[in-house]
């Protein structure tokens, strides 16, 4: 009974951002585009950092390596937009798979670090290119509209909780969080951790390379400090965080509620922006450690008793 | 004659960069925790410098026991007040204190654009050098640098020689062996934030003259202060000085053979090779 309302409430949501452009106006639709970027973004970092527990800081790596291979893909070659932002995902996680090769073998804040690290360097080759434009960008065609975009955005979000609801219940999610209890045990009980982590990893790729591009078709000129964005990045972090780590509906709920609490208080107070959503984060991670998703449950867990 | 001059800038750049790694490790050591808002700290020291040099003319050396201060409270009550209330288990330790550390960056940087302004300062001081055959140095530098070596040289004494001293690297080394021992742990480690926090203000303080800064700089120290601890190895003091001399090096090599661009992936391909080849830094050991 619960369960089918909870489906019906799912289903009457996806409808209604369906529709969404039907009817409305360019700040909302922004707004709504924003928010299913950061969920998205959030979803792709909770696989490897929330179920696999490799605490990544630079998974924007992927996200402006897709948004660049789209946009030249798009600008020098003239691909279809869809074509060429599938290809930009394709390649970021074709990207991943020698990349998480290298980089999982750091562990804790050194693999955190190290992503960093990694990002950063990911962004100075790719500006180093001439064919990038270098530093000073490239333009795109601004006739894109941001239906499109929009809608690209959204499957990719629903795609995303698609993959996570699947992980939560499969033996390759089981697989994940046992290597994230303890990697050792885990493999001497017959876990190939690599292969488990690489894929937790590629698809935490994935997702940020297939959004790159429709941001850069979204931003119609593109900058390696746009898209490499360290901003973007932490925010999807923290909205994951404050969500629930490696659960289910956390980037889901962190990120709806994130997204607006960030854009009221660019909006009303443009000038402390910053102070308040630091002072804001550190408050929230006292008040809610483990974050929203786990301690409503708990709560209710809790009401249900007799 | 280049590769000279390069080497002599490098070890400076590297003094200073030694003292706020002391900083970040001492952290890390004590109480593993990545403090991601480090860089911040010592920009915002600088920024303030740079600020009271401009407004009442200021030298910033004689501000260095104010900052000092500041810096030691500040540590302190973002430990007292904060760090110390996370749970202890939450599931994957670090991301409690990265994103906390983190909440306190983007506060940091917030306040520093707020109170200062984003325009990039640094205080006009010694800016003439001295000249040795066609070898210049540049007369901050030296100074910053000999200061950064007294500041390091005061903070290893109280590591090595003082009963705080013998706490602090007791709790880091063993923590329940520094329990079992009466250490009250938790004041070792707000004492520990409080004298990270200081030292990054004194190397802020001194960076004020070398580098053009606004506040939201300091993610670049941060980044260079976890790129010295790594290749020094997290934990280790002597490593992290030698940490600091090769990535001064480094820094300054690539920009002159590289350009300014690439030589922007020097210190992360740095210190991502030293993760992959010596995961315990380039002493090998690791106490981390």
């Amino acid at each position: 009974m619960k369960r089918a309302l909870l489906l019906a409430l799912a289903a009457v949501v996806v409808v209604l951002l369906v529709l969404a452009p039907l009817w409305l106006n360019g700040y909302l639709i922004n707004l709504l585009y924003t928010t299913l970027l950061y969920v998205a973004l959030a979803y792709g970092w909770n696989i490897i950092s929330g179920y696999a527990g490799y605490f990544s800081f630079g998974q924007i790596a992927f996200f402006g390596f897709g948004a660049y291979a789209t946009a030249l893909l798009v600008a020098d070659l003239h691909w279809e937009w869809i074509l060429a932002a599938l290809a930009g995902g394709v390649l970021a996680a074709a990207l991943a798979v020698p990349l998480g090769y290298v980089m999982l073998r750091l562990r804790g804040p050194f693999f955190a670090m190290g992503m960093f690290g990694m990002a950063q360097m990911v962004r100075v080759l790719v500006t180093a290119i001439p064919a990038t434009g270098s530093g000073s960008g490239l333009f795109l065609s601004p006739d894109f509209g941001v239906a499109g975009v929009y809608y690209w955005t959204l499957a990719i979000c629903l795609g995303a909780i698609g993959v996570t609801i699947w992980i939560s219940r499969s033996a390759f999610g089981l697989r994940l969080q046992a290597l994230r209890e303890d990697e050792q045990v885990a493999g001497t009980l017959g876990v190939d951790v690599t292969r488990a982590k690489i894929s937790a990893f590629v698809l935490s790729a994935l997702i940020p390379g297939l959004l790159g591009g429709g941001y850069a078709l979204f931003l119609t000129y593109i900058e390696p400090d746009a898209v490499f964005s360290s901003r973007l990045d932490l925010q999807s972090i923290v909205m994951a965080i404050l969500g629930g780590v490696g659960t289910v509906w956390g980037p889901l709920v962190g990120g709806v509620v994130m997204t607006q609490v960030s854009e009221a208080l660019w909006a009303r107070f443009p000038e402390i922006y910053l102070m308040i959503f630091g002072g804001l984060l550190v408050a929230l991670l006292l008040v809610l450690p483990r974050g929203i998703v786990p301690a409503l449950a708990k709560r209710f867990a809790a009401g249900r008793k007799p | 004659m280049i590769v000279l001059q390069l080497v002599v800038n490098g070890i400076l750049l590297g003094g200073v960069l030694a003292l706020s790694a002391l900083g970040f490790n001492v952290i890390f050591g004590v109480m593993r925790v990545v403090n991601l808002a480090h860089g911040d700290f010592v920009v915002i020291a600088a920024v303030f410098c740079a600020f009271m040099f401009a407004q009442f003319g200021i030298n910033p050396l004689l501000l260095l026991p104010l900052t000092i201060a500041v810096g030691f409270g500040a540590g302190a009550l973002v430990h007292y007040a904060l760090l110390r209330r996370l749970p202890a288990e939450v599931a994957s330790g670090e991301a409690a204190s990265l994103t906390l550390t983190f909440g306190l960056s983007y506060f940091l940087v917030g306040a520093g654009l707020t109170i200062f302004g984003g325009r990039f300062v640094s205080v006009p001081f010694l800016t003439g050098a001295f000249h040795i055959g066609d070898l210049s140095i540049p007369q901050a530098r030296l100074l910053a640098f000999v200061v950064a070596v007294a500041l390091s040289l005061v903070f290893a004494f109280v590591l090595r020689s003082t009963v705080l001293g013998r706490a602090l690297r007791a709790t880091s080394q063993h923590l329940e062996g520094a329990l079992a021992c009466g250490i009250d742990v938790d004041r070792v480690r707000t004492l520990a934030f409080a004298i990270g926090t200081a030292v990054a203000a004194a190397a802020g303080t001194l960076m004020s003259f070398l580098y053009n800064l606004n506040a939201q700089q300091g993610v670049l120290f941060t980044i260079n202060a976890f790129a010295v601890v790594v290749i020094g190895g997290l934990g280790n003091y002597t490593g992290a000085v030698l940490g600091a001399l090769i990535l001064g090096l480094t820094e300054e090599f690539a920009s002159y053979f590289l350009g300014a661009t690439l030589a922007e992936a020097a210190p992360y391909l740095l210190f991502i090779l030293v993760l992959l080849l010596a995961p315990a830094g380039i002493l090998g050991r690791r106490t981390a």
